[in-house]
């Protein structure tokens, strides 16, 4: 059983009732499994977390993820076969799904629809998490958000331009991100930012197409740096200024 | 003294800099237009009624499209009847680039009577605009309307457009809608295996009536994943008769990292040439199999 059905059962969503049903029995029959489950469930808790600083993933995981990225090129050069597509959010959808699974999924906790994520143990991305604890926020969820857009509005700001691949993979792990927060969101009964979140990714996507012209990648950076900026001032206003403004 | 909003204190100074602007070099410029995205943002933290008229002059004036964008992510957020119909406004009758920004701020808005807009700006947008209004659509979420362009499409491209959208919005339910009305294609599998839908894929791909179909229908499962998957790989492997799916069958194994089906299979095969190819994928695999597979070989003649 992979991390990806895990989450599912988490969120207690996208998953028959029969596939729910198997994953408790296999819970309650596998102490390995359940223990498994555990350390997923405590992530995903805790995810946003003011206090966590995320730690290097183990290097025989950024091994494991550095093999997959191996595979999924090679695979993706076997399957370079019709007429190049225009890529857009449904290509990428499938074209990346592979590459985003084996390279990124399996580091951040990802909620990735269906697809094959190794089955490996949940670890953070050696990224930076920079979580400022925020008086006028009360929950994790909330924590949590606020930090992904900082950490989006850190990683798009310093997105390398010249280097098409780093920019890929790092996009790559935004995305993820962005797609586990989503969910999150709509859990949350957050539709309004579900949308938003959303919203980025059409965006992201384009910001990844290696043959993006500079001027244009500077235009879309600079307008998801501005969505992310107004939607983090917005987020962090006290209770008191909020029925006062949009 | 009153305190001063910082979207006002913004204002002004954009205000104040703006008569300046056709005299002023290229860095006052950009920092002019700097500023007057530093007011655009501080809006946010404005009443509604304050916010609205600033955004709406901005959105109707000589502003770059640029900053026109902003202000419409601003607009975005503002839930009153005047906003959405100012977005609207927008999306039928701005530049093309602001139109297709417009549209995606209906998304985010996501009001239904704005949304209900999204289907005559389908109709009558150019391929861009339309690509604009899928991306709207799923950012709403709204995967019927999706369905209802994939339903109406004129042509395969408008109609893959259509289904790739679904699988993004893992939309299983109306991918098997199309499947029902419209039969299979290519774009649908990969649809379903974006999707996650795994029932129907495995459906497809033991369904031995169309070689190509099962083939395609083999990749997506790899891709979709599932315990399931390995099961059915293996079994399209020994049944095939047909060599190119046989090697479909192996690739979906080398995507879905199933190293253990392929020793398996090659341990059963009695077929030098078939034991090549085997120990080859395994070799792209990495596969630790692969290190006892060699000694075995070379001591033994075969593993």
């Amino acid at each position: 059983m992979n991390d990806e059905q895990l989450i599912l059962y988490y969120y207690a969503d996208g998953l028959s009732k029969t596939e729910r049903r198997r994953i408790e029995a296999a819970l309650a029959a596998d102490p390995a499994l359940q223990s498994r489950y555990d350390a997923l469930r405590r992530e995903l808790d805790g995810f946003g977390d003011a206090s966590a600083d995320a730690p290097a993933a183990p290097e025989h995981l950024v091994a494991r993820w550095q093999a997959g990225i191996d595979r999924a090129a090679q695979l993706e050069r076997q399957t370079e076969r019709g007429p190049a597509r225009v890529l857009h959010l449904a290509s990428f959808g499938w074209g990346a799904a592979i590459t985003g699974a084996l390279a990124l999924g399996i580091g951040i906790g990802v909620y990735l629809p269906s697809r094959n994520v190794p089955d490996v143990s949940v670890t953070p991305l050696p990224a930076i998490v920079e979580v400022a604890p925020s008086a006028t926020t009360g929950d994790a969820f909330t924590r949590g958000l606020q930090a992904h857009f900082r950490e989006s509005r850190e990683n798009i700001g310093g997105l390398a331009v010249e280097d098409s691949e780093a920019r890929r993979l790092l996009i790559l792990h935004i995305v993820q991100q962005n797609r586990l927060f989503a969910r999150a969101a709509t859990e949350n009964q957050s539709p309004e930012l579900s949308r938003v979140l959303r919203a980025f990714e059409p965006i992201l996507v384009r910001l990844a197409d290696e043959d993006l012209a500079p001027e244009e990648a500077q235009r879309l950076q600079a307008q998801l740096l501005f969505e992310l900026n107004v939607m983090l001032t917005k987020m962090n206003r006290p209770p008191s200024d909020r029925s006062e403004s949009i | 003294m009153q305190k001063l909003h910082p979207f006002i204190f913004a204002l002004l100074l954009a205000g104040m800099l703006a008569p300046a602007l056709a005299l002023a070099d290229d860095d006052e410029v950009d920092d002019a237009e700097r500023l007057k995205v530093a007011a655009i943002e501080a809006l946010i933290s404005a009443p509604p009624q304050r916010a609205l008229p600033i955004v709406t002059r901005v959105l109707q004036g000589d502003d770059s499209d640029e900053i026109k964008e902003k202000a419409l992510f601003v607009l975005s957020q503002i839930e009153t009847q005047e906003a959405q119909d100012l977005l609207v406004e927008v999306a039928r009758s701005g530049s093309p680039e602001l139109r297709e920004e417009a549209v995606r701020m209906i998304g985010i808005n996501g009001e239904p009577a704005a949304m209900a807009s999204l289907a005559d700006l389908y109709r009558a947008g150019d391929e861009d605009l339309r690509v604009a209004v899928l991306e709207a659509y799923l950012i709403a979420d709204d995967a019927d309307a999706v369905l209802a362009i994939a339903e109406a499409a004129t042509t395969a491209d408008e109609f893959e457009s259509a289904v790739q959208t679904l699988g993004a919005m893992n939309a299983s339910e109306q991918l098997r809608a199309l499947r029902d009305k419209q039969g299979m294609s290519e774009a649908l599998i990969e649809a379903y295996a974006v999707a996650g839908d795994v029932e129907t894929l495995r459906e497809l791909a033991l369904d031995g009536s169309d070689p190509q179909q099962q083939a395609d229908a083999l990749h997506g499962l790899a891709v979709a994943g599932g315990s399931e998957a390995n099961e059915i790989f293996m079994q399209v492997y020994r049944g095939a008769q047909d060599e190119e799916l046989k090697e479909a069958a192996l690739e979906a194994m080398l995507i879905a990292d199933y190293d253990e089906g392929v020793l398996t299979l090659f341990q059963e095969s009695q077929d030098p040439k078939e034991k090549r190819r085997l120990l080859e994928t395994l070799v792209n695999m990495d596969s630790d199999a692969v290190w006892d597979i060699i000694d075995a070989t070379l001591e033994n003649g075969g593993a």
